[in-house]
């Protein structure tokens, strides 16, 4: 495993080396490059298992670099981004991004979303599972049934389909545009979308042994929700 | 200014001149063919006159051509010639009719150019708050990028055992709250603010503040509770924004009562309001204060300068809550203490989801 490939794309060498420093224990090559179009050259070249992208290069947008990536490569993409930026942030996740982490950002926090990212995406190859436990909640996706703590929890249809997406994609930031139509699909993303938070809140109240604190289903302000990993 | 004025003046008249001689030109010509011409020929040329020098006039040039036209077209082009009086009546008819058709035609041309000109000026404002909306992204970045590696290489260095490294990691990151007040107070007042108000639930909210407090080490002292929890109370509100006021109140909670005395949050319905509370056991704010309160740099009267924050948060929060139809206020709380309340607009049965 440590022969594993991530890819920094950022013009900062300065940031490049505190990322290569955070990354470190989890990869045993990584890759730098200084601009987007190089580095859409090295993931496709290179084939990394992990892709962390600024935002703010000097030639293209990290819409632009995103969503390139995305047309050939599943690889999860973490995202560095300065604050006051909530509506780039969002349209990255929409594009296909898997999270982001907020400048200035500590080490300690880099290193936990990317082993996320990893524990995620090693689940994803071995998927086909057909129940999910996390805590004392215990999904069965064929039975559509959610036990908490053995008891039969009663949803309604659009809360079932907001929680197993959340589920299914665990640890992952779901932006709200993407919730709303897992939840009502084919639906244009509009008015019905002020809703989402509300059916939240339910889903909330179902499963969260005190909805105040959250254990399992958490907000990212001005993105979306994030049900939590689970081991 | 006076020279544009004096600009301003001369395509005036040059625009009047032009319309006065068009018409006489108009006339003119009309005249010398008046035997063969029909009433209508002499009405649609003058039409034409009208509208043009309402085009490059306005409207006050428009209906004085259009009212000379009207005399012009009585006087020598209807018989009677030479006199202001008619031999068939029904000539009127047609002389009003020209009056009113160019009067409208003046107002409506008049009014298609205001709509445009709006447009384009609501165009133009558009276009400066994506630049500022830029800008200050740009900023944001450039500022927070050498934070970032100040940051990341304090907290490499930290296995040597240096404590000092501790201390870089702490000033960073209140180098990085006194950016984003002044960012946010720069996109306050330079009308670049993004709102997004949805419906949104009290309990997210709540939520959403024990979140900001999870990573620190006082977060016990932080409660938070509805006022009704069987029911979900909504608000219409930005949920980012409202994040900030509870977040920098809390914030000031904990760091100015006492460390061993709570920091109380509740959120509920009053009438058509969804009202937060953020109470502590501090010492209050004195009377003499309270106006002062809200306003930017404000700081404790005995407080050290260096308490870590420019005295920004409170004038930013309570500009927050204005900017999305709400109130922030600061009322003592019973038995000693601070409360301060931030009051938005509630959200009702219109808002209850559809399944």
């Amino acid at each position: 495993m440590a022969a594993r490939t991530a890819l920094v794309i950022d013009d900062e060498p300065q940031i490049r080396r505190v990322v290569r420093h955070a990354l470190a224990d989890d990869f045993g090559r990584i890759l730098e490059a200084e601009s987007g179009s190089k580095g859409i050259d090295m993931a496709a070249a290179e084939r990394p298992a992990l892709i962390v992208l600024d935002l703010g290069l000097p030639d293209l947008s990290g819409l632009q670099v995103c969503t390139e990536i995305r047309k050939w490569s599943d690889a999860p993409i973490l995202v560095l981004s300065a604050r006051h930026s909530d509506q780039e942030k969002v349209a990255l996740l929409d594009a296909g991004a898997d999270d982001y982490v907020t400048k200035p950002f500590s080490t300690i926090e880099l290193k936990a979303r990317v082993r996320a990212l990893l524990r995620r995406s090693a689940a994803h190859e071995s998927n086909g599972a057909t129940t999910i436990l996390c805590g004392d909640l215990k999904m069965d996706l064929d039975a559509r049934t959610l036990l908490r703590g053995g008891a039969l929890v009663h949803l309604t249809p659009i809360e079932w389909e907001l929680l197993r997406f959340l589920m299914t994609h665990a640890g992952k930031t779901m932006t709200h545009r993407q919730l709303f139509s897992a939840v009502w699909p084919g639906r244009a993303y509009g008015d019905a979308q002020q809703y989402l938070r509300v059916h939240v809140a339910n889903v909330r109240r179902k499963v969260e042994p005190d909805p105040l604190s959250p254990r399992y289903i958490f907000t990212e302000p001005g993105v979306g929700y994030r049900f939590a990993a689970c081991e | 200014m006076s020279r544009a004025k004096g600009d301003w003046i001369r395509s005036r008249s040059l625009a009047w001149s032009l319309a006065f001689a068009s018409l006489a030109a108009a006339a003119a010509i009309l005249f010398a063919f008046r035997e063969n011409l029909d009433k209508a020929h002499v009405s649609l040329v003058f039409l034409l006159v009208v509208l043009a020098s309402s085009a490059s006039g306005g409207r006050v040039l428009g209906s004085a051509i259009a009212v000379v036209a009207f005399l012009i077209f009585d006087w020598f082009f209807l018989p009677p010639y030479n006199t202001l009086l008619l031999r068939n009546p029904l000539d009127w008819v047609v002389l009003v009719a020209f009056l009113i058709t160019s009067f409208v035609a003046a107002e409506l041309l008049y009014r298609a150019r205001a709509e445009r000109a709006a447009v384009e000026r609501a165009e133009a404002l558009r276009e400066a708050d994506k630049l500022k909306d830029a800008l200050l992204a740009s900023l944001s970045h450039d500022l927070r990028t050498p934070l970032t590696t100040i940051k990341g290489l304090a907290h490499e260095l930290q296995p040597l055992g240096d404590e000092r490294t501790l201390i870089i990691e702490e000033q960073a990151d209140r180098l990085n709250r006194l950016v984003t007040d002044l960012l946010d107070v720069a996109r306050l007042d330079g009308g670049a603010l993004p709102l997004d108000i949805q419906v949104n639930a009290a309990d997210d909210l709540l939520g959403a503040v024990v979140q900001h407090v999870s990573g620190r080490p006082d977060r016990n002292r932080l409660r938070v509770a509805l006022d009704d929890p069987a029911s979900l109370s909504l608000g219409r509100f930005d949920f980012v924004h409202s994040l900030r006021i509870l977040a920098n109140l809390v914030d000031n909670a904990l760091k100015y009562a006492p460390v061993d005395t709570p920091v109380d949050v509740t959120g509920g319905l009053d009438n058509s309001e969804i009202v937060f509370r953020v109470a502590d056991r501090g010492a209050g704010i004195p009377a003499a204060e309270r106006e002062r309160l809200f306003t930017p740099f404000y700081r404790p009267v005995g407080r050290v300068a260096d308490a870590g924050s420019a005295g920004l948060g409170l004038s930013i929060a309570r500009r927050l809550a204005e900017a999305q139809s709400g109130t922030l206020r600061y009322s003592d709380r019973q038995d000693g203490g601070a409360v301060f309340e931030l009051r938005l607009p509630a959200a009702f049965g219109d808002a209850s989801p559809q399944q």
